[in-house]
């Protein structure tokens, strides 16, 4: 422990040398700018980025892309409280209560609680990487692909409470996520499936580009055919959250951190996953369980908390054992690569002042992210002033480029088109959003993890009965969607209410 | 008067805008290739494998070519036959080149649903020869090949090898190895070597068909039961190889660079001299040890050649195990 102390503050004084906290700033700042442009996520601001590793010494180097991933989970809520449009995944729930409240007038509200949250989650996870690295490593190695199925169908249990009016809508919307994901090649026979035999297809359809569609296309296009200009009709008010608004936010902070930390460590959560479960919990436990998808504040801090406390998660097995728990943490494995920091036990013996160093610097970069984030609230939120005509333009552009930017392909660009026109359909006809992208995020793993047990098991589904972890959670899964439905059913009144919910 | 003026100064300037032009044209066919950017296509994700192996050539590269960048453009998806696929069909006038992958390529060029031929390539070199092997975890109690053999004839068919799949050197690997060894063995399938080595590290599979590269992050936790090569790697002096052990089984995964087929004699020559001299620098190779990747050159010759045999063993190798 006291050995730990002095190794962070060495790290400390590394990550406070002029040069490094320079580009510990430029990367948190990058960071934001990224996650406020859609579809622009971290995998490919790091991927951009990383040419400049061969100019730059390696920390500085690392110390910069890291602060440009953790930024990016501070950018990704603006752009979902403003205007309905994730800019990462992770933020898709975020924009369930986040743009209600912007269009309650509160945005700035929203914006400061988003940031306030990740601030107090992503300082407090970065206190378990600190301490408990190793130990926590040896936890995410029991997780074998019977326990990845187990926490899927966890996971896959949200679903039943982000159904709004009709279950069985909801569960269609889930299946034509899972159908969605299902384009491209098979992930164990390389069979391909809906394909047609066309190269585009064949590598299957990217999420982003369908969360850009059913977002930002959709909300575009169902406003368009609105008469009203105003999108946004009511004054602003409250830009700052009152003490009460903290102590009512502050257990859920608490839970999301804990939550996204956790599901962080094991590789393949990402924060998008992490952010959804957090955001179930809080509607789960709330006493008003209706008031969540109409503009509840804990909508806002629980994913956006979980989100970052997932991306410090994610630093435990990379450091540990060089296993990136997403895309955005293995292009900045590759960064390590480049400079010949094999990660793994030896990396925190070898190159120990260089570990400590970003740590240290991920500390900084919370609070330069919170320094940069609130005095720019304000300005944030009057971007809900910009009259609609000249908005809903700039955000279309900005979406196509994003869906462009992850693949560098036309086709993506046109697949956010179809899901735009597929959203407003679903609009239309009650389908609620949520379900299906959840689907489509969750649906890789659970195939994959799936058909690695069965045939780890010789096709006996035993498997997940046999061993103690999976279990425990597909009993959990299974418990809570049995609650899920028993209160839809049980208590009309409630259920009424939540028709509410999907407006 | 000033109508005329203005349109008299257009003139001059469109003229002289199309002397620059052709100017610049004319220069451009004599100048020495490459007299601009050229393309790098990266069939897998940056920061994988193959990326960080391309930077390391592109810190190279402007020595030997004209002081001109490469220009990294990543083609991601279906296992890297998006990025193949579009190396095949650029424009084959030099600038544009790419990352490939063998076997990779071998075997999507047989598949049923093919949309490349292997002499769609112009080959330029090969940078990496990256041999398989057969590991288990340190505390395993199998030290050995013969170990290993015992405990799969125990389990009778039932024990885990995990393997990167489908339609790798590992998945046809595993085939012969069993064959050769004369156990069954029940391949588990991962999507990349990261979630292969994390089952072996967590003990849901027993033992791995893996790579030296990927095993090379983290030594100290495997145990390593022997390599696919010819001869023992200076990186693990003490494994022995399988040819040692009396078990004819050879199998690697190597990386390369090549253009579209149509790409003029004159400048793929100039290609493979350039990389031919950046895999020969003592720097580069020092490079190469630092990121853990077996560096091993081949001219673009043998290496088409390589490729050329090594299909005509996979169909067969298909064939027999029905891997279709």
């Amino acid at each position: 422990m006291f050995e730990t102390l002095s190794q962070l503050m060495n790290g400390f004084a590394i990550a406070l040398a002029p040069q490094n906290l320079l580009f510990g700033f430029i990367g948190c700042l990058l960071g934001t700018l990224i996650g406020v442009l859609p579809g622009i996520g971290p995998t490919s601001g790091i991927a951009m980025l990383l040419p400049l590793t061969t100019i730059l010494e390696p920390t500085a180097a690392i110390i910069m892309l890291a602060g440009l991933y953790y930024g990016a989970m501070y950018g990704g809520s603006t752009t979902a409280i403003l205007v309905n449009i994730p800019g990462e995944v992770s933020s898709v729930p975020t924009a369930l209560d986040g743009y209600k409240l912007a269009r309650q007038g509160k945005a700035g509200l929203a914006l400061s609680m988003a940031a306030i949250s990740s601030f107090v989650a992503g300082t407090l996870s970065l206190l378990g990487l600190t301490f408990f690295a190793p130990n926590l490593a040896k936890m995410a190695l029991q997780f074998g692909p019977p326990e990845y199925f187990a926490l899927m169908v966890l996971a896959l249990s949200v679903v039943v409470n982000l159904s709004g009016r009709s279950l069985l809508k909801g569960l269609i919307s889930g299946f034509v996520g899972f159908l969605i994901a299902s384009i491209g090649m098979d992930p164990m026979t390389g069979v391909n499936r809906f394909s047609f035999g066309n190269l585009n297809l064949m590598s299957g359809i990217d999420f982003i580009s369908v969360i850009i569609g059913l977002f930002a296309v959709t909300e575009i296009l169902s406003n368009v055919e609105e008469n009203a200009v105003d999108v946004y009709q009511t004054k602003l008010t409250g830009l700052w959250p009152k003490l009460s608004d903290l102590i009512y936010t502050l257990p859920a902070m608490l839970r999301s951190t804990v939550i996204g930390f956790f599901m962080g460590l094991l590789p393949g959560c990402s924060p998008g996953v992490t952010s959804f479960v957090a955001y179930d919990t809080e509607k789960r436990i709330s006493k008003n369980p209706e008031k969540f998808g109409t503009g509840e504040i804990l909508g806002v801090v629980a994913p956006e908390g979980a989100n970052n406390a997932t991306t410090s998660g994610g630093f435990v097995p990379l450091m540990a054992f060089g296993i990136p728990s997403g895309p955005a943490l293995a292009v900045l494995l590759g960064g390590l690569m480049m400079y010949g920091l094999q990660p793994g036990p030896t990396l925190f013996e070898k190159h120990g002042d260089f570990v400590w160093a970003v740590i240290a610097s991920m500390y900084v970069g919370n609070v330069i992210l919170l320094v940069l984030n609130l005095p720019l609230v304000g300005l944030w939120a009057k971007l809900c002033k910009v009259p609609y005509p000249i908005l809903a333009p700039m955000v279309l552009v900005f979406s196509f480029l994003g869906a462009y930017s992850v693949r560098f392909k036309l086709f993506d660009v046109g697949i956010a088109l179809v899901f735009g026109l597929i959203g407003w359909i679903m609009k239309k006809t009650d389908f609620p959003a949520s379900p299906l992208i959840l689907c489509l995020i969750l649906a890789d793993m659970f195939e994959t993890s799936l058909k690695q047990s069965l045939s780890m098991a010789q096709g006996n589904p035993l498997i997940f009965l046999s061993r103690p972890i999976s279990l425990v959670l597909i009993l959990i899964a299974l418990v809570l969607a049995g609650f899920s439905i028993y209160t839809r059913y049980s208590d009309p009144k409630k259920a009424a209410q939540m028709m509410v919910e999907s407006e | 008067m000033r109508k005329k003026f203005n349109l008299l100064i257009g003139i001059v300037l469109i003229t002289a805008l199309l002397f620059t032009l052709t100017g610049c044209a004319s220069k451009d066919s004599k100048a020495v290739y490459p007299s601009k950017p050229v393309n790098m296509i990266i069939a897998f994700t940056a920061g994988g494998s193959s990326d960080v192996q391309a930077r390391v050539v592109e810190k190279f590269w402007k020595k030997e070519f004209n002081n001109q960048p490469l220009v990294f453009d990543y083609k991601v998806g279906a296992g890297g036959q998006v990025g193949f696929t579009e190396i095949t069909k650029a424009n084959p006038d030099g600038y544009t080149i790419g990352g490939i992958n063998v076997p990779h390529i071998v075997f999507q060029a047989l598949s049923s649903q093919a949309t490349f031929k292997t002499e769609d390539f112009a080959y330029i070199a090969q940078v990496v020869k990256d041999p398989l092997l057969l590991a288990v975890k340190k505390d395993s109690p199998i030290n050995n090949l013969n170990d290993f053999i015992a405990e799969a004839k125990k389990k009778d068919g039932k024990m885990n090898v995990g393997i990167v799949g489908p339609f790798t050197a590992h998945h046809v690997g595993i085939f012969q190895l069993a064959d050769e060894l004369k156990i069954k063995v029940n391949p588990v399938i991962f999507k990349g070597a990261a979630d292969q080595n994390v089952a072996l590290l967590g003990g849901h599979v027993d033992a791995m068909l893996g790579n030296l590269n990927d095993v090379m992050r983290d030594l100290n936790n495997f145990k390593i039961l022997a390599l696919a090569d010819d001869q023992r790697h200076p990186w693990i002096k003490d494994v022995p190889t399988f040819k040692e052990q009396n078990v004819n089984f050879k199998a690697d995964i190597r990386r390369g660079f090549a253009a579209p087929k149509n790409i003029k004699p004159e400048v793929l020559q100039k290609l493979r001299e350039g990389f031919k001299k950046i895999c020969n620098d003592p720097e580069y190779l020092k490079e190469m040890e630092k990121i853990g990747q077996p560096a091993a050159y081949l001219s673009g010759e043998e290496f088409e050649k390589y490729v050329q045999e090594y299909t005509v063993n996979a169909k067969s190798v298909i064939e027999k195990y029905g891997l279709k």
